[in-house]
């Protein structure tokens, strides 16, 4: 650290009081939103920072001018929370954060416009990534992690400044997606629900107002539980609502979108494009499409297999799996369509013997009974049109349109 | 795809990896010592105020100790005195509790301590100790052998007594390998429960009772869960752990899924991967595969081969469901010039022969017998339903013998 005098440090220090200050009195929002992100490591508040380290008695500065009586609740712990983030004390740092957060709320009660919303989204950002850098800190000296939790009541704090009726309830839905994110870390999934309800049911809110960054987030963490519980075309809905208005420059942010749509497009019978998977990194799906493409059960099983923890994580592994009835479908289709190029009179009827042959040529040992079963299920569930004669042990397709199409819809359950 | 030119520079996502997002400590030293006195545990559990933190450990949440301090219970009896004292007056004694069955006198070697309500002016002396639990655990388990009562007598009295003892151990706040044995206990007793009680079909609120029951199953299950994780030691698990997880997703079988109001695909997303390939659980999930797929003839072939004896509890009143599902399958798709034998259905359902006939009858369908005295199922037939009652069970042939 280059030497830096006590006289600088005083100055650098009443230099951003003095501008927090003008910041307030103009109400100047974005200006505002710059002297609060305590983890974005920007020069002004890296610089800020070593001053603090270096003149401790900051809140003598404070207390010297009537100008900084009104922020001086919320500075006073944003400064020891900004030297304490230099020294990498990410727990004192959160503690102190907490305090400045909540301060600002109060003030930002009293403010009738919604000038600061976005130093607000700020607050909110930080006080969510603050405290999961707390919680790892914890969790490295061997205590109980608690700080995202906290985090968590405050955002809900927030949000109930931000839902009624003025100019300020358009930020909700940011603050909204924050608590999403902190629930899915926690893995306090079910804890989304009441937000939900709020955002969903609230007469005050209307989804179309609010800014289309937030409603893409918002749709892609409700998607992304829709797919928990495999409701497929609400799913498809949310998710493809992500997609479209999703800024296309944001590769990463597609990527993820995609990671969940694409086994919900592919359980409604939709296929994407190699060339998507390619360039969006999402290869790990690419025999799963190329074993509904060839009706090859192998490749899915082994397809399942090679990537099971990364498909257990994401939480789309029984999405997956399910998939196994529509490569079945393929399978007898590939058959039917050989037998129609030899003998097309008699192309619909197949031998359950035929089948259990092609099974055996993929490594997969069905005795006549399984597959009498599978078919059977691929009649009920209407993946096929037909019906099997025990007796003879063949399965008789019907003439017109025997491999229906899901058109969009998933299997019968 | 289109590509658009303008830039958005607000950042709409974080940065999720797709590894387990939970923090997990590896050098939690949370268990005391197993010859630890009370003075060591103590000091242990201070400041350690563990409901607050961990929303998923729902240990009986009626009576949760929230906001109260942890005690260290110093009761030698499996009833405290006090108590004792008072339902001998007030005659409030179980039949097992009663000195040569006299309703107003019992003893400290037949009382035990009642299900409560924790508050604030809990004494520590009402609070049972560790060891003193973890006999009254083993005194109440070998009463379930007993012969002497039915079986809903003995439930009833074990269900609320391992209530208190669940009770007692968040109380004092005890989580260590004992507590998850004493926990994997009485989720054993609990799965047992629930395949006797539904034999006994005798009292009409059975099935409340027997609702009950699968609630203070899932509850016990999520709150071993909860210990298995607070307890682990880097990158072990415990002995029983895999097939215990098992359960969880055994119970996801059904039409009616959920059970536990979490996804099922949210919670193997945070199981550790070692659990997930043991092979109870690769068990439950082919299992679970095999029913969403309607794969009944694996289902059932399997459930007879693989299942242990706790699995199969589980899974048995999904049986029948399985069972009816392929005898749908049967009827709607079967070609209806080959009716279908009861000998093959029988081999489809894993059923003895003369079990078929009654199973389709509960299931609206009907059974036709041909000059040479042949049963079958003609096929098409208009009015099937699922059976009404999970039971009678009609055993599943092929099962293996279990090991207890």
């Amino acid at each position: 650290m280059a030497y830096l005098s006590m006289g600088e440090a005083h100055r650098r220090i009443t230099e951003y009081l003095n501008r927090f200050s003008d910041v307030v009195l103009n109400q100047d929002g974005s200006s505002l939103k710059q002297l609060l992100s305590v983890s974005s490591n920007s020069p002004l508040l890296l610089s800020l920072a070593d001053a603090l380290n270096l003149f401790h008695d900051y809140n003598r500065l404070l207390k010297q001018s009537d100008r900084f009586s009104q922020i001086s609740e919320i500075v006073s712990p944003l400064f020891r929370s900004i030297q304490n983030f230099r020294l990498g004390n990410l727990l004192d740092s959160y503690n102190a954060f907490e305090k400045a957060a909540n301060a600002f709320l109060q003030e930002f009660r009293n403010w009738e416009s919604a000038w600061a919303l976005e130093a607000l989204y700020v607050i909110a950002y930080e006080i969510r990534v603050l405290a999961e850098r707390a919680d790892r800190e914890l969790v490295s000296v061997g205590k109980t992690p608690e700080k995202l939790k906290g985090a968590g009541s405050f955002l809900m704090k927030v949000f109930g400044v931000l839902a009624g009726k003025g100019p300020k309830r358009v930020g909700a839905l940011y603050v909204t997606c924050q608590l999403f994110k902190v629930y899915f870390k926690l893995g306090t999934v079910h804890l989304c629900r009441s937000v939900i309800r709020s955002i969903e049911t609230a007469r005050i809110f209307d989804f179309e107002e609010f800014p289309v960054r937030d409603k893409v987030t918002y749709m892609y963490y409700t998607g992304r539980l829709e797919v928990f519980n495999e409701n497929f075309p609400s799913a498809d809905q949310k998710l493809s609502y992500a997609l479209t208005h999703c800024n296309p420059r944001r590769e990463a942010n597609i990527r993820m979108i995609l990671k969940y749509l694409i086994p919900v497009k592919l359980s409604v019978g939709v296929l994407p494009k190699k060339w998507l998977l390619e360039k969006y990194n999402l290869i790990e799906y690419s025999n799963v499409i190329q074993a509904l493409k060839r009706g090859d059960l192998r490749l899915l099983r082994h397809a399942l297999q090679d990537h099971e923890d990364r498909f257990l994580r994401s939480g789309v592994y029984l999405v997956l799996e399910k998939l196994e009835l529509q490569v079945y479908q393929r399978l007898v289709k590939k058959i039917y369509i050989i037998q129609k190029q030899k003998d097309p009179s008699k192309a619909h009827q197949i031998k359950l013997e035929v089948i259990v042959k092609a099974l055996k040529w993929l490594e997969m040992d069905m005795d006549v009974d399984e597959v009498e079963c599978i078919m059977s299920i691929l009649i009920y569930k209407n993946l096929m049109k037909g019906y099997f004669a025990h007796k003879s042990k063949v399965v008789v397709l019907s003439k017109q349109d025997p491999f229906p199409k899901l058109n969009g819809k998933p299997v019968n359950s | 795809m289109e590509r658009r030119q303008r830039r958005n520079p607000s950042s709409a996502f974080s940065s999720t990896s797709s590894s387990s997002s939970r923090f997990r400590s590896e050098k939690f030293s949370r268990n005391p010592p197993k010859n630890s006195n009370l003075q060591d545990d103590a000091r242990h559990l201070k400041s350690r105020d563990w409901k607050s933190q961990r929303p998923e450990r729902e240990v009986e949440k009626e009576q949760d100790s929230y906001n109260l301090p942890s005690i260290v219970g110093t009761c030698p009896f499996m009833c405290p005195a006090g108590e004792r004292a008072q339902r001998e007056r007030l005659r409030d004694l179980a039949v097992f509790e009663r000195l040569n069955g006299n309703p107003g006198k019992t003893s400290p070697t037949l009382a035990v301590k009642k299900s409560t309500i924790a508050t604030k002016h809990t004494q520590a002396s009402d609070v049972r100790s560790l060891p003193v639990l973890e006999e009254t655990l083993n005194y109440l388990l070998n009463l379930l052998d007993s012969m002497e009562h039915p079986f809903e007598v003995v439930h009833d009295f074990i269900f609320d007594r391992t209530r208190s003892i669940r009770q007692d151990l968040s109380m004092q706040n005890i989580i260590n390998d004992q507590t998850i044995h004493m926990y994997e206990e009485m989720v054993k007793f609990h799965i047992i429960s629930h395949h006797k009680l539904l034999t006994c079909s005798s009292r009409p609120n059975f099935s409340s009772v027997h609702y009950l029951n699968m609630e203070q199953l899932k509850k016990c299950l999520t709150s071993l869960y909860a210990l298995y994780e607070e307890n682990r030691d880097s990158n072990s698990i415990y002995e029983n752990e895999p097939e215990f997880r098992s359960f969880h997703v055994l119970l996801h079988l059904g039409s009616n899924s959920q059970p536990l109001g979490e996804s099922l695909s949210l919670w193997l997303s945070h199981v550790p991967s070692a659990i997930l390939k043991s092979k109870e659980m690769f068990f439950a999930r082919r299992l679970l595969r095999f029913f969403r797929m309607g794969n009944y003839k694996r289902f059932l072939c399997t459930t007879a081969t693989e299942a242990s004896c706790l699995q199969f509890y589980i899974i048995e009143p999904y049986i029948n469901e399985v069972r009816a599902l392929a005898l749908s399958c049967v009827n709607s798709c079967g070609y209806i010039h080959h009716p279908y034998p009861i000998a093959h259905l029988s081999k489809l359902f894993m059923m003895k022969e003369l079990d078929v006939e009654p199973f389709c009858n509960a299931c609206g369908l009907k059974i036709s017998t041909d000059e040479q005295g042949n049963k079958f199922l003609a096929t098409k037939q208009k009015n099937f339903h699922y059976p009404k009652d999970v039971f009678p069970s009609y055993c599943l042939l092929g099962l293996e013998h279990f090991k207890r």
